[in-house]
């Protein structure tokens, strides 16, 4: 195992990390920026380093700065936590260069899931649902239309180079995909130098699953089961859970064996998501995987036991797996709401600032138990400069109906004093009939009413 | 203990360059792509579809099939001497050679590199024209060099006879191949052969020194041929019963294996491939992973000015051709105007020396800038340390031309330039690591020398089709020609305005004759240059050709980069 290791991140995440490595009595730096200075989770780190400014570009973007941070207090590995330098295949290879741990998959994996077009053939190399559409760049209008023909209106064309929604066209007949090709690529080409398009079929709405992968540096992996992570407001994640009200056990073990063979099937190695689309007609499609740890790892470890942050350093020390897939239930069912310092009733306005108290969440219910990963506490002012995700309620119970009711306890205890919070929307979400039944999708929130759609918003 | 540091190189397309630029430059070149593009579908089509249905009547198969089904499924074929006597006709109908008659080329079989080297039996039934014996030779040398297996796909009437006064005699003549064939297989190269059809004198000996030779039903290998030998009418005798794989799997035992067709004949090649080691390249990466450059090589094909007199920023360039962008750039503070050092491609180390363009502080006069793309005394220097460096460590190099020459006037004598040049190219003359050398544009004077240009012997010599090579710019020569016309500042001098105008009107001629000896395409065509590649190509060939000097084990020195006597010269360096 390593001596001592470079936490290259921030906020709840930091903490969370820090915990594991001291349960593993591991050494620790913790890097922040100025603004941070003072930040509540750096008590837990053995030692500390100033990387720059508050700005992340400057701070924990700075790819230079962290890797001297690494050298000059000796750190054999690096978590880099989500976000930031977490799935960039540079950062990556530059902790190789150094002869630094990265502790997450390797350079290439990390590149080859970062294309969506090699992502998908990977994928459906290996078996794994994908969203009916081209592999390849499509060729030609004629090659975009017999292709929409087959997999049927409406489609959506993608810039390969793609990114920020430029070179992206939903068609719904032959007319407007003969137009929308034209422009997309016209589009593309301008916006990246890069004019290929691919098309696949667009679905609108449906569920998101994601499925929980570890894989060990000598080709075992295993799934820890699903998240369904549907309740979201424009594409942010703000409630979720395990298992997902949606799949059956028999689903369960047939699609998480299908992900652990695909991630198995280039190599992978670490902690990973594959996240799939549920759509209306039940199929199960993948959209993307993600490099690293998750936010809502939590629910996964709630319902397994197994602690991934633990399991992806014993990893990245290249330890086999200590479980097997048959060693691998699930009890139970868990939650997570995301705590943010925004303003649900002010179309989430960011409320950074002074927090003047903190209680934390507390259950009493028999059989539940509620776990609070915090980036935040008394005293201490959230800064303006980053996500402002400050903390996690993860709520556990023997059952689905007992972890809501658990919930509404938890987070009517927890007080967070002097900013606004996401708790009062989570609150209403669970007096939400359909959540409670389970009967949710994507649009959830909007289409109850819960939250001003995004495009009306603004 | 040394560390190899690779350091981010380069920036996004939109901060390397404005988008009208690149838009206008990409279009330029693009321009020149296409008509590159056009003519290697030229050379591909051989002398047309009616010649390729007269072979596939025979019941065999064109060479580019061969070709085709020989190299793994999804690989790219990375051809060699394409453009070898393009624009040249021979004999009296003014008979073209497309690619000289043979395809020469990069395969990967089996996940090996390997060198084929395939008669073009669309074209004249694969004889052999002028430059045809100099374009195999050059090939086999390629493959001696990175000690690569070879694979001969013969099909071959012998030589194009009106011509053999310029391809028999001569130290090149057809018989240098022979020789060859028995240099690789002394110095332990793997060598192949299919033999498919015609095999007549000279495509005779070739196969044999082979380790394996396959036929098909439809060979024939003879010294010659039925109509020379004597009373063969009356006998019945034909080239394929007296030399046929009757005679000669069985009876001569000139060959081992007899195959029905053409398709069986390639998968046995795939398999005798098959049985060779497995290349060594994963076992160099020590453990590291290979990755594209962090900005997209296609770029690349936007990033060099129409006008060859305005620079461009040569960091992007690598950037868009190393792994993750990441470059260890050596001694960046000493003699600027040249850029070299170590990044990994495809996951294995390679040197990179490349000119830089802009302008850069004089080493010793404060407030002087010098133009770049030039070598001067601290640049030469460095280079030359880099190049030795390499040769020690077993790095093979990536030699990035764009200059015009070495820096002239009285400073560069004082400093002694021609001493310092001469220790550069000593140097690369006596190197033997593997050396690549890529025009990116200018390629002139003794700069193009110094910097490995073809006569220093790189293994492959690659040209983008912005290449000018010339001894010098047309410009430069037109000055030295009408230099008594000319005062200080290079303005002509003349007694009248028809004087004037005719001195104008006869640079004006000098200059013009360069730009056409400059053109990349003539180069190729005589083998100044190799191949011409897109410049959005550069990345797949120098990652190829790298790998290539990685495949084989225990035939040249590879350092672990530990040892590297790089790392020396940085810590003395500072």
């Amino acid at each position: 195992m390593f001596h001592r290791v470079l936490i290259a991140n921030r906020g709840e995440i930091a903490a969370r990390v820090l915990r594991a490595c001291r349960d593993l009595d591991l050494e620790t730096v913790a890097v922040h920026s100025e603004i941070d200075a003072n930040a509540p989770w750096l008590a837990g780190a053995t030692r500390t380093v100033c990387l720059g400014p508050a700005a992340a570009a400057r701070s924990y973007l700075n790819a230079d700065a962290i890797l001297q941070a690494a050298e000059q207090t000796e750190a054999g590995a690096i978590h880099p936590g989500y976000g930031f330098l977490s799935e960039s295949a540079v950062f990556a290879a530059r902790c190789a260069q150094h002869g630094i741990t990265f502790i997450g998959p390797s350079p290439s994996a990390i590149g080859r899931m970062g294309d969506k077009i090699a992502a998908k053939r990977t994928m459906a190399e290996a078996g794994v649902p994908v969203i009916p559409g081209s592999l390849e760049p499509v060729a030609s209008v004629a090659a975009a239309t017999g292709l929409a023909s087959a997999v049927g209106y409406p489609v959506l064309l993608k810039a390969r180079a793609g990114g920020g929604g430029k070179g992206m066209r939903r068609c719904d007949d032959a007319t407007a995909l003969a137009r929308g090709y034209a422009e997309a690529s016209l589009e593309a080409d301008k916006a990246f130098g890069n004019a290929e398009l691919y098309l696949e079929k667009y679905l609108d709405g449906g569920r998101h699953i994601e499925f929980q992968i570890l894989a060990d540096a000598y080709g075992n992996v295993i799934h820890l089961g699903e998240r369904e992570c549907s309740i979201q407001r424009s594409h942010q994640k703000l409630v979720e859970e395990s298992p997902s009200p949606a799949l059956d056990p028999k689903e369960r073990a047939e699609l998480g064996a299908r992900a652990a063979r695909a991630a198995a099937s280039f190599g992978y190695v670490n902690a990973g998501t594959l996240e799939f689309l549920r759509a209306a007609d039940g199929g199960m499609y993948f959209m993307e995987m993600n490099t690293r740890l998750q936010v809502e790892h939590p629910v996964t470890e709630m319902v397994t036991g197994i602690d991934l942050v633990r399991s992806q350093l014993a990893i990245a020390a290249r330890a086999p797996l200590a479980v097997r897939q048959d060693d691998v239930a699930f009890s139970g069912h868990a939650i997570e709401f995301r705590i943010n310092a925004e303003d649900p009733d002010r179309n989430f306005r960011p409320d950074p600032g002074l927090v003047t108290d903190v209680t934390a969440p507390s259950v009493t219910r028999r059989g539940a138990t509620v776990r609070w990963d915090a980036g935040v506490a008394a005293g201490w002012r959230v800064p303006s400069h980053y996500d402002s995700l400050i903390g996690k309620v993860i709520v556990h119970a023997p059952t689905r109906a007992e972890a809501i009711a658990a919930s509404r306890e938890a987070l009517r205890s927890l007080r967070i004093v002097g900013i606004a919070t996401t708790i009062p929307l989570h609150l209403r979400l669970l007096d939400d009939e359909a959540f409670v039944r389970g009967d949710y999708d994507v649009q959830h929130l909007a289409r109850r009413g819960l939250v001003v759609p995004a495009a009306a918003g603004a | 203990m040394a560390k190899v540091l690779l350091e981010p190189i380069g920036s996004p397309r939109e901060r390397a360059l404005d988008a009208a630029s690149f838009a206008s430059q990409r279009a330029h070149v693009g321009a020149l792509n296409a008509a590159l593009q056009h003519k290697r579908d030229e050379v591909r089509a051989g002398w047309g579809p009616e010649y390729e249905a007269r072979v596939r009547k025979k019941g065999k198969l064109p060479t580019w099939d061969r070709i085709d089904r020989l190299k793994d499924a999804g690989s790219q074929v990375l051809p060699v001497g394409t453009l070898v006597n393009y624009g040249r006709t021979f004999g009296e109908d003014r008979k073209t050679s497309p690619g000289a008659g043979v395809v020469t080329a990069f395969l990967r079989v089996e996940g090996r590199w390997v060198v084929v080297i395939a008669n073009d039996n669309t074209v004249a039934s694969g004889s052999w024209w002028p430059q045809t014996p100099e374009k195999i030779q050059r090939a086999q040398e390629i493959a001696l060099r990175l000690r690569l297996p070879v694979v001969y796909l013969v099909d071959c009437s012998g030589l194009f006879l009106p011509e053999q006064a310029h391809t028999f005699p001569g130290r090149t003549g057809a018989g240098a191949i022979f020789k060859m064939n028995a240099l690789l297989s002394a110095q332990g190269v793997p060598q192949i052969a299919g033999v498919h059809g015609d095999c007549i004198a000279g495509g005779g000996y070739m196969p044999i020194i082979s380790d394996v030779v396959y036929m098909t039903e439809q060979a024939y290998m003879v010294v010659a041929g039925a109509a020379l030998v004597k009373g063969g009418k009356s006998q019945h005798i034909t080239s394929l019963s007296i030399g046929g794989p009757d005679v000669h799997v069985h009876l001569s035992r000139c060959a081992d294996h007899r195959v029905p067709d053409d398709d069986t004949l390639i998968r046995c090649v795939r398999r005798e491939v098959a049985k060779l080691p497995t290349p060594a390249c994963d076992y160099y990466r020590y453990g590291a992973d290979a990755g594209d450059p962090s900005f997209a090589p296609e770029e690349l094909d936007g990033l060099f000015p129409a006008d060859h007199r305005q620079s461009y920023d040569t960091r992007e360039v690598l950037a868009r051709l190393t792994d993750y962008s990441l470059f260890g750039e050596f001694l960046p503070d000493v003699g600027r105007e040249m850029i070299c050092g170590v990044a990994r491609v495809d996951g294995l180390y390679a040197g990179f020396v490349a000119n830089n363009l802009a302008l850069t502080e004089h080493p010793t006069q404060r407030d002087h800038k010098r133009p770049g793309g030039i070598l001067y005394r601290e640049g030469i220097a460095k280079i030359a340390q880099f190049s030795r460096c390499c040769n020690d460590d077993g790095i093979p190099i990536v030699w990035l031309q764009d200059i015009s020459g070495f820096d002239i006037g009285p400073e560069a004598e004082r400093q002694g330039l021609l001493g310092y040049g001469s220790s550069l190219i000593y140097t690369n003359a006596t190197n033997t690591v593997p050396m690549f050398t890529v025009l990116l544009r200018k390629a002139s004077g003794a700069g193009y020398y110094a910097m490995e240009g073809l006569p220093y012997g790189p293994v492959l010599q690659l040209a983008t089709p912005l290449a000018r090579l010339a001894v010098m710019e047309g410009r430069t020569l037109a000055i030295g020609a009408y230099n008594t016309k000319l005062d200080d500042a290079f303005r002509i001098v003349a007694a009248t305005a028809e004087e004037a105008e005719e001195i104008r009107r006869g640079m004006q001629a000098v200059e013009d004759r360069i730009a056409r000896d400059m053109d990349p395409v003539l180069a190729a065509s005589q083998r100044d240059v190799d191949e011409i590649v897109h410049p959005s190509e550069l990345r797949r060939w120098i990652a190829s050709l790298v790998a290539m000097s990685y495949q084989a084990t225990g035939y040249r020195r590879i350092k672990n980069p530990r040892i590297w006597s790089l790392h020396d010269l940085n810590v003395i360096g500072g």
